[in-house]
């Protein structure tokens, strides 16, 4: 080893280069983490006005109020562990900043209901695909008990093969049917009918986007 | 002629045939290969569901239904279009079985019961809810009252959930997403659905029972209910075959009389098919049965003009079709004394028949036309605004034919005495002298009496006003428990 080290010489540019190199690494990688942690908080997301719309919600959720008092953020179940799938899944994520700025008016609260139903199937199609990977954070399945006598039963012997998501879904935001069961006529009537709007407005509402 | 003789005789008798063909035993055995049922994704749900809902499941295994190989997937499968498909744990289901859902086994069961009395209870009341149960009370009183006996209109939300304003429901006239009316589950409980539970007078008593239709009390208070309760164990309930006179002797319940098989009468789960009356109208009439092209069915008053065959006719829900056949008031009471027959002699059946029929035309003749010809002209008279209930006079007339009128009319027809009497016609008399006709004098001052007189004629059984001064004992005063005749003649010149 000290062969190796001796056969390059160390001059001054290259000390230089690995002392910037170390620094600008440690720097870029602090940046990632700072960056992942800042992103994923409550305060950032709802930042953008159209996300508040889904903080309403899960104000009144478990996951905002459970009682043991760990509360889970919008970055605890919406990006992965790991610093290079959060990043990934932070850079995915930008598309919806591009959609809030370039995209439909989600900032109104009849846009965002008419378009929910889609966010929230995209969104269980990626816990399927990561196998509920950030339920498993603080959900271990061994340990689950539940109130009900055969809570730990049911997860012991009725999972195998399935994730999380499979069993439940609905538990934060407003509940939104199943994609095979979905049927946009009865939701956009629901919503005109939440906000007092004549039938069909909502079809018109989409139609212009 | 629409209404000649012979031709509503042949109609009548086509219509008998029909109701005679309909099915031939108690509850049509189901005839489908059983590779119609046994859903492959069926199995899975019973694992999750025994610890989930352990005592649904255990109810379930303990059925004829999970004997013959049928599970949750077979009644609850559904098609992704479906206004109430859900999906759950990767299959495709609706958590509403409606009677559409059951027919695909017990299809002659369903047409029965599609446009029978019991499958229009929603629409029946429908018009009268705004007044009732929103006025009087509030909106909470629909899906909590109403609603659990005469059904839901059910309400599948946007997001696929079930509306909680009219889900859970199982009224028996509910209104279900795929359109089709009733409920089996309001007679047929989950998840045992047991024959012998329907059979039971106790299946009726969550809905026939209370001030308006106290159906359960009368049957218990009868001497039919009381041979019932005492001979219970020989009632052979669970069998599987169930014809009156044949399969069981000791007593009738409900389901003999308004259903069931006797000697070569067919069961039906056209419930009001064998009425020959409207026991819970204003004014009782005698009731023509119009079976419809569609299946659906339709009662008409004896007194208006009999439909033709093929004639086109608007249902209660508005829609329109044809007129298949008629069955006439007395055809009604035939089938249903036909069950009367397997224990009781023809001129017992008739005798009973006949003392029914007076009291229920007494009620007419004597209370219920008069005192509706009094409340129209109150009404056109402009002594009472056209909203209902703002006036108390309002309230005594309903409870006059809608409470008590019901209650003595039910109690005669079911020979219960009591209820005949003094749940009955007795508080239909105090009511209608002690507080209906002294209200009209309220509300019509000077007028009240030259109104009353028009309807209260001497032939109608009212004559006895016109002479006070004939005594009875029966209040303690009079000719037998009376004071000394000094003292009377005292107290009678004050």
């Amino acid at each position: 080893m000290a062969n190796f080290f001796s056969a390059i010489p160390i001059t001054r540019p290259i000390l230089i280069a690995l002392v910037i190199g170390g620094l600008g690494g440690m720097a870029f990688m602090t940046f990632l983490l700072e960056f992942d942690r800042y992103t994923s908080s409550n305060e950032f997301c709802t930042s953008c006005h159209s996300m508040t719309f889904m903080e309403d919600e899960y104000r009144k959720s478990v996951h905002y109020n459970p009682v043991s008092g760990v509360r889970a953020e919008c970055g605890d179940c919406h990006v992965s562990a790991g610093i290079f799938a959060a990043t990934w899944d932070h850079i995915k994520g930008g598309k919806d900043l591009w959609k809030q700025f370039f995209g439909a008016n989600y900032d109104d609260p009849v846009i965002s209901a008419l378009h929910l139903p889609e966010a929230a199937f995209a969104t269980r199609h990626w816990f399927r695909e990561t196998e509920s990977a950030t339920c498993q954070r603080c959900h271990v399945l061994e340990a689950i008990q539940g109130k009900r006598a055969d809570t730990a039963a049911i997860h012991r012997e009725e999972t195998a093969g399935k994730s999380c998501i499979d069993c439940h879904e609905n538990l934060v935001h407003r509940p939104v049917p199943s994609q095979e069961t979905f049927k946009r006529e009865a939701w956009n009537q629901m919503i005109e009918e939440e906000f007092g709007l004549e039938p069909g407005a909502a079809e018109k509402l989409l139609a212009k986007l | 002629m629409p209404g000649s003789p012979i031709q509503s005789r042949a109609l009548t008798g086509l219509g008998l045939l029909f109701l005679c063909l309909a099915s031939p035993l108690w509850a049509a055995k189901v005839t489908l290969d059983p590779s119609n049922w046994g859903h492959a994704a069926g199995e899975a749900c019973v694992n999750c569901h025994t610890k989930s809902s352990a005592g649904l499941a255990q109810e379930w295994r303990e059925s004829a239904h999970a004997k013959a190989g049928v599970n949750c997937m077979d009644c609850h499968q559904a098609q992704a279009v479906d206004p109430d498909a859900i999906k759950h744990e990767g299959e495709i289901i609706a958590t509403i079985v409606s009677p559409k859902d059951c027919a695909r086994c017990h299809e002659t069961e369903f047409k029965e019961q599609q446009g029978s009395v019991h499958a229009e209870a929603y629409s029946l009341i429908k018009e009268r809810i705004p007044a009732m149960a929103a006025n009087l009370t509030g909106p909470a009183v629909q899906a909590a009252g109403c609603d659990q006996c005469h059904g839901s209109k059910v309400k599948v939300k946007g997001d696929g959930t079930l509306d909680p304003e009219t889900w859970p429901n199982s009224g028996i006239g509910r209104i279900n997403p795929d359109g089709s009316k009733g409920s089996c589950s309001s007679c047929h409980g989950r998840h045992l659905f047991a024959k012998a539970q329907a059979r039971e007078p106790e299946a009726c008593a969550r809905c026939h029972s209370g001030p308006d239709s106290p159906d359960a009390e009368i049957f218990a208070a009868s001497k039919h209910g009381m041979l019932f309760s005492s001979q219970r164990h020989r009632m052979n309930l669970d069998a599987p075959q169930w014809v009156a006179g044949k399969d069981y002797t000791a007593a009738p319940t409900c389901a003999t009389c308004h259903m069931g098989a006797a000697g070569k009468l067919p069961s039906t789960h056209d419930v009001g098919m064998r009425n020959a009356w409207a026991l819970n109208a204003p004014v009782s009439q005698r009731q023509y049965l119009v079976l419809l092209e569609d299946g659906g069915k339709l009662e008409i008053p004896a007194g208006s003009p009999v439909p033709k065959r093929g004639e086109e006719i608007a249902k209660l829900d508005g829609g329109l079709t044809k007129v298949k056949s008629v069955v006439t008031p007395e055809r009604r009471r035939e089938a249903m004394s036909l069950v009367c027959l397997e224990c009781h002699s023809k001129p017992f059946t008739q005798g009973f028949m006949r003392q029914f029929d007076n009291l229920v035309e007494l009620f007419d003749v004597k209370f219920a036309i008069p005192a509706k010809g009094i409340m129209a002209d109150l009404y056109a008279g402009g002594y009472l605004t056209p909203l209902p209930f703002d006036e108390p006079i309002e309230f005594t007339y309903w409870e006059l034919w809608h409470d008590e009128g019901a209650r003595a009319r039910h109690g005669a027809s079911m020979a219960s005495p009591n209820h005949a009497w003094w749940e009955g016609m007795y508080l239909v008399s105090r009511n209608f002298y002690g507080k209906f006709l002294p209200e009209v004098r309220q509300e019509a001052g000077s007028e009240a009496q030259a109104i009353i007189d028009q309807h209260l004629t001497e032939d109608a059984g009212h004559g006895w006003l016109d002479a006070p001064d004939q005594a009875n004992a029966i209040l303690g005063f009079g000719t037998h428990y009376g004071p000394p005749a000094s003292q009377a003649g005292s107290g009678g010149d004050r």
